[in-house]
């Protein structure tokens, strides 16, 4: 087939599908009424209760250890008093970055050229795994959270050993996931087991996205 | 009516084919190409008041239809997959039931649906006759490239139709 031939075999089916798709005028009516979206507007709720859950946490958390810090430094449990701020600090820098990521997503106008849109949207979206990365490293944290001196004085060894192998595993873990996990290891099978599930879709769809503009970009 | 408004719903009506079409590349199942052209004119209100009229209206209605119709791909795998394309078993059972004109259809829908997202667009405005320099501003790319991967996708086209033509 040539390609004027194909041309005029593809101008057919237009003729038909624009008889069979009509655009309704109280539809349009009703989308003129839609106020341009603000950020907040644009936000799904799921996305919204996730930062306001995410800023309460972190916001408490602030509080309860800055009271601790100014006025019960010296009988607080200080394995506690650090893997809690630790974990504060983490979760805060965590919220920032998605924060952030949301922002310039609603930044990202839709009338720039298909290459070069897609390009800024994908890479936000792989970003979501720079702050998984970041609330990953919070692990072994929770393992030293109930830490106190008495063991240094009361344990056994066999007690020692085993909490030191839980801790020591997850700060290897987290260490490891921490520097690992990166879009260059999108095709690792130990990554795709971690990121399988509905609400990774996205950004697994967006990185082989972002595989077609690196391939368009390297020919240009 | 504001003049927005009035912009908004003269482009509408004047170019609606290119958001029909658009959807139909993207979304074969016509439940959801509903829902994709309602995205479509909800992005375009969105964006009318930031329109330069150093484009053409046809270039940026492209670039939002197109840009839209890329993240619902994928944003909505489920669809996605309902899309599933006739496999060749089934193209062969059409080719011995349908008219000429439609199977051949059959086949370029078929060759469509498995490209990729940005493949798709290239071959979508190539087929709609838009020159080099027009898709080289829709897609971002440099005119140059644009003929490499016309003649790239012309080429896979040539040879699936060779293969399943009798």
């Amino acid at each position: 087939m040539n390609e004027s031939a194909l041309k005029e075999l593809w101008k057919t089916t237009n003729e038909k599908l624009e008889e069979s798709l009509t655009i309704n005028r109280k539809n349009t009516e009703e989308i003129t009424r839609i106020k341009v979206q603000g950020f907040l507007s644009s936000m799904k709720p799921i996305k919204i209760f996730t930062l306001l859950v995410g800023i309460i946490w972190v916001g408490l958390g602030a509080i309860v250890l800055s009271h601790i810090y100014i006025y019960a430094f010296s009988e607080a449990n200080k394995f506690f008093l650090f893997s809690a701020t630790v974990q504060i600090v983490l979760t805060a820098i965590a919220l920032w970055m998605y924060l952030y990521q949301l922002i310039k997503i609603y930044e990202v106008n839709s009338y720039d050229p298909i290459l070069e849109t897609q390009e800024k949207l994908v890479q936000l979206r792989i970003s979501t795994l720079r702050s998984a990365r970041i609330l990953l490293l919070q692990l072994p944290v929770w393992t030293t959270f109930w830490w106190n001196e008495t063991m240094l004085t009361d344990w056994n060894l066999f007690q020692w050993i085993m909490t030191l192998i839980v801790t020591i595993s997850f700060t290897f873990a987290s260490v490891w996931l921490f520097f690992n996990i990166k879009y260059e290891n999108r095709n690792k099978k130990w990554f795709q087991v971690i990121f399988n599930g509905n609400e990774w879709t996205p950004l697994m769809k967006s990185m082989e996205l972002l595989e077609q503009v690196e391939e368009y970009k390297l020919k240009d | 009516m504001n003049k927005q408004e009035q912009f908004f719903k003269e482009i509408i009506e004047r170019h609606k084919g290119i958001l029909f079409k658009v959807a139909r590349v993207y979304c074969p199942n016509e439940n959801d190409r509903q829902d994709l052209i309602q995205e479509m004119m909800i992005q375009i209100w969105q964006s009318v008041h930031k329109y330069n009229d150093q484009f053409k209206i046809s270039t940026w209605l492209y670039r939002i239809s197109l840009n839209v119709a890329i993240s619902f791909y994928r944003k909505n795998t489920t669809r996605v997959n309902r899309f599933t394309v006739l496999n060749e078993q089934t193209t062969e059972i059409l080719i011995e039931d349908k008219a000429e004109t439609e199977q051949q259809l059959n086949l370029l829908e078929q060759f469509i649906s498995e490209l990729k997202e940005l493949d798709k667009a290239l071959i979508l405005l190539y087929l709609e006759d838009k020159n080099h320099t027009e898709i080289a501003e829709i897609l971002g790319l440099s005119v140059s490239n644009v003929g490499t991967k016309v003649g790239r996708i012309k080429e896979k086209l040539k040879t699936r139709f060779s293969q399943l033509t009798p």
